[in-house]
């Protein structure tokens, strides 16, 4: 595979400079190039095939992560790498950094983003469903200079589907500030080691000064129609303990409302087994990080 | 359709013309007509045969654009050795045949030359998963893993 013919390639230097090349192009016609790591390969299959490639590499205001009493900023082009050694998600946002230090191999972590990964919103990706189990929220802005504010379940669509418009580019990704008793993780099973989802679970719990749950969040990704919340589990959730029977009951109900499909990789019924377990793993991981651990 | 691009590989800068669509892998290949870089996989991003480094940090040059390296610095398997003396990474290697074919070995070595600055003690498990992304159809890893090993002892 190599790409087709590119007629243009802009490398900006600054969020408006972006945004006023992607407007002398009509809407798909220019695409923006976050680390590429999927890109290129939609590119090189003509999946996608554009005229114009929108470098943001040198953009400074979209790299870094940032930590205040507000909350967490990660800018949409902080690659996984630094995604996955930052501190500040490791407790209450440790599914982020989960995802992120398993995503590929070492070589796409190196450049691959997590802006990128939540643009794109790929099939069996790590990012989407592990934003959607943290409740991170994206912030776009558009050709006119208007800023928004998406929350993931709304800004994660189908398979391939965001809210972003063409003409937008994603800033960042938010997160709010965590209470103290927080803790989220995610785990993925893949044919190899590190490899494409399967299925991918994140979880994000909030819980009282008796280790009860008081708030949870599940995402599921892995799914030929998009990650997607299981939210009669996290009703099941509330008011349970780690190692409480009732975890397992709770997983029970994410394994019979996700719908799964069945592929090469896996059956429907392999694939709710691997809800149920890698489940049962992060929820022991999530109350040992809401516990301090 | 065509862009001028400045690239410094191992300290000499290649400033040429090309077309947007050129990856790095050929610009390094064909440009600078340095063939060390491997295409194991028909640029699919598979294969890790042509691990560069970008400014330090391993990549696969398959996987961009060579105008996106337009102004950086890439370090290839032939900016490994000085005056003909092998890295310790490289020596060991060679001492632990970790190789048979040799066509993924660039791309190891770059990803690995990476790994031990960030890991200089790595565990067994450590090295294996720092190999995720390199194939080597013929070894079975095993005598690649010695190397590895052995390489962060000497270095040591």
């Amino acid at each position: 595979m190599y790409p087709a013919i590119i007629e243009d390639y802009l490398r900006p230097n600054s969020v408006d400079e972006a945004l006023k090349a992607a407007g002398k192009y009509d809407a798909g016609e220019a695409m923006f190039i976050a680390g590429g790591q999927s890109l290129m390969q939609a590119v090189k299959s003509r999946l996608v095939r554009p005229r114009c490639v929108i470098d943001l590499q040198s953009i400074k205001e979209l790299k870094g992560i940032s930590a205040s009493g507000a909350g967490i900023r990660i800018g949409a082009m902080t690659r996984y790498v630094d995604v996955a050694a930052d501190t500040n998600l490791k407790r209450a946002y440790g599914a982020l950094s989960d995802a992120a230090a398993h995503v590929g191999d070492r070589q796409v972590r190196n450049r691959g983003t997590i802006g990128g990964s939540l643009c794109w919103n790929y099939v069996a990706a790590c990012m989407p469903a592990a934003n959607l189990a943290v409740g991170s929220s994206m912030e776009l802005i558009s050709a006119t200079g208007k800023k928004r504010t998406v929350i993931a379940d709304e800004f994660i669509k189908g398979p391939l589907e965001t809210a972003r418009a063409d003409d937008e580019v994603l800033l960042a990704i938010t997160l709010p500030a965590a209470p103290a008793k927080a803790g989220s993780a995610y785990k993925k099973w893949g044919v190899v080691t590190d490899a494409l989802p399967v299925i991918g679970v994140a979880v994000y719990i909030e819980v009282d000064g008796g280790g009860a749950i008081t708030k949870a969040r599940l995402g599921v990704g892995g799914l030929s129609t998009g990650p997607k919340r299981a939210k009669g589990a996290e009703a099941a959730l509330i008011g349970k303990k780690a190692g409480e029977a009732g975890i397992g009951t709770a997983l029970e109900k994410a394994a019979a409302e996700i719908e799964t499909q069945s592929d090469h990789w896996a059956d429907s019924t392999y694939r709710k087994n691997l809800i149920r377990t890698l489940g049962a793993d992060i929820l022991a991981s999530a109350f040992a990080r809401a516990a301090g651990k | 359709m065509n862009k001028t691009v400045k690239i410094t590989i191992n300290g000499e800068t290649f400033e040429q013309s090309v077309p947007i669509r050129l990856l790095l892998s050929d610009f390094i290949r064909e440009v600078a007509g340095l063939t060390g870089t491997h295409i194991g996989c028909t640029y699919e991003g598979v294969c890790g045969a042509c691990t560069v480094q970008l400014d330090g940090a391993a990549v696969k040059s398959c996987l961009m654009l060579a105008s996106q390296a337009d102004g950086h610095e890439v370090t290839t398997i032939e900016g490994l050795a000085t005056d003909g003396k092998l890295t310790p990474l490289q020596q060991a290697f060679n001492d632990h045949h970790a190789l048979q074919c040799g066509f993924c070995t660039p791309g190891i070595l770059m990803n690995m030359d990476e790994f031990l600055k960030k890991h200089p003690n790595p565990s067994d498990d450590e090295i294996r998963v720092g190999l995720i992304g390199n194939l080597c159809r013929c070894t079975g890893y095993g005598h690649i893993v010695d190397a590895v090993r052995d390489a962060s002892k000497r270095a040591r």
